[in-house]
């Protein structure tokens, strides 16, 4: 068999703009999701049974559903059903930050459990209230304790990105496959498609084992 | 110069007590871990609450902030009856100091930073002030040196002494001491009892719970004794020291040294 790796560069410039939209989507996407899942949690631990029961239905009911199925559901129902539409990248962005929510948001509520009790008192013995105590005794070392979790859904969502390809938008994956398609150059295609990713999403997880070491609280 | 201390409460009366406890009783769930407690702090008094574990004297401690709400019998505050629900509690909380077993320090702050929580986030004051001030507590303690340091890179006894200044930040009007030494290595117990002793000599209304017999009995001006949530007996350190009159108070002190 003969193998012609030309074809990867003949379309660096596709794939690279392939690149820069999944960073795009991963970037926006966690911008929205780690806010996003921080009020989920905080509405799920607020003690207000509305908000509470809100918070659970959102996070279990997209938690368990397939995300390609999010993806399809944004972009050809919502539509119809709603009236609200969406270009294909923001229906992306949407049904990346629903379910990137939803995993946050337990990540975050287990994170905020794990603080000890005296930590709260030593707050509320000095007065502080309870927004107080949240935003400055329990969240910040809550969001330390919970990075590596963080780091693991980064890099799940880095690679998730590619199921938005279903729905044309032109991220890494979408672009690798339309050259795939357009030459014929499978395996090539594929190759680059995998190494780009890779060297993508390495230095990320590198990156966050050190951000995890720098800032991690010991007591 | 602890002998200057008043220890004759018999001269103050007619004062309102800093601190009255009237029949102050706390179940949690089907256990009741305080039986109806009345007794008084006076201005300036240290007072020692000393007993068996689970005898309730934290929890005690716990109700005078409002960290815990009572379900009976009602506490004063110079004469104000404190309310009891949570949010009532928060201003009062403000003038109260309180001192945990295991420090409590905010780990992701440093020294400084967590003597400066309560004047900057609670107080309001503009963050170069809150810092002044912070570096003066942190002085009193003897800790400027280690104003940058986060409580991880301290000793137990260092962290203790930080977590005494944090709490003197709010300029507190009676501070609170909950078993301040039980969670330190035997040779740093004595520097923060130091502190504490420095504090009462300068007139700090203190409420102490202690294992730390030496401190109650030379710097305790009123001596509390409980078990099951109830108070044995309270007195001078001499009278309950000395002589003790109930059984369970010498039952008590029998246990504390070991004679195999």
């Amino acid at each position: 068999m003969n193998y012609d790796w030309s074809v990867v560069w003949r379309n660096a410039d596709v794939l690279w703009e392939g690149t820069k939209v999944t960073v795009f989507l991963a970037v926006t996407t966690m911008a929205m999701a780690i806010p996003g899942g921080i009020a989920l949690a905080l509405m799920r631990l607020s003690g207000i049974r509305t908000l509470s029961i809100g918070s659970a239905l959102f996070v279990e009911f997209f938690r368990n559903l397939p995300l390609i199925l999010v993806i399809y559901t944004t972009y050809y129902i919502l539509p119809v059903a709603t009236g609200l539409r969406f270009s294909p990248i923001a229906t992306a962005i949407v049904a990346l930050s629903l379910n990137v929510s939803a995993y946050n948001s337990e990540t975050f509520r287990a994170g905020i459990a794990s603080i000890r009790q005296g930590q709260s008192d030593a707050g509320y013995a000095l007065g502080m209230s309870r927004f107080r105590v949240m935003i400055d005794v329990i969240l910040p070392q809550a969001v330390r304790r919970v990075l590596p979790v963080l780091a693991s859904t980064w890099v799940s969502l880095f690679k998730d990105t590619s199921l938005v390809s279903v729905i044309s938008v032109g991220d890494l994956a979408f672009e690798s496959m339309r050259v795939r398609s357009q030459t014929f150059r499978v395996l090539e295609m594929l190759t680059a498609m995998a190494v780009i990713y890779w060297m993508l999403g390495y230095p990320q997880a590198k990156l966050v084992d050190w951000i995890n070491n720098r800032y991690r609280v010991s007591e | 110069m602890i002998e200057a201390r008043s220890k004759t409460r018999g001269a103050e009366t007619g004062s309102v007590p800093t601190v009255a406890y009237h029949d102050v009783k706390k179940r949690f769930g089907n256990f009741v871990a305080l039986a109806g407690v009345s007794m008084e702090v006076r201005k300036g008094e240290v007072v020692c609450l000393i007993g068996p574990s689970g005898s309730g004297k934290s929890t005690l401690l716990r109700c005078t902030n409002g960290l815990e709400l009572i379900d009976g019998g009602e506490i004063t505050l110079d004469g104000e009856h404190l309310p009891n629900d949570w949010d009532g509690m928060r201003r009062i909380r403000q003038r109260m100091g309180m001192v945990f077993q295991n420090f409590e320090l905010f780990p992701h702050k440093t020294a400084l930073g967590n003597v400066m929580a309560g004047p900057k986030n609670v107080l309001k004051q503009p963050r170069k002030a809150a810092e002044h001030r912070a570096m003066e507590f942190l002085r009193k303690v003897g800790l400027v040196d280690k104003a940058t340091s986060y409580p991880a890179q301290l000793s137990g006894g260092q962290q203790q002494r930080v977590a005494i200044a944090r709490a003197l930040a709010m300029d507190p009007e009676i501070m609170l001491f909950d078993e301040p030494t039980s969670a330190l290595d035997p040779e740093t117990i004595g520097e923060v009892l130091n502190v504490m002793k420095q504090l009462a000599e300068e007139g700090m209304t203190m409420i102490v719970v202690t294992h730390e017999m030496t401190f109650a009995r030379r710097v305790g001006d009123w001596i509390v004794v409980m078990d099951r949530g109830a108070i044995v007996e309270q007195g001078s350190p001499e009278q309950i020291f000395e002589s003790p009159t109930k059984e369970r108070t010498r039952d008590f002190f029998s246990h504390l040294v070991w004679t195999g």
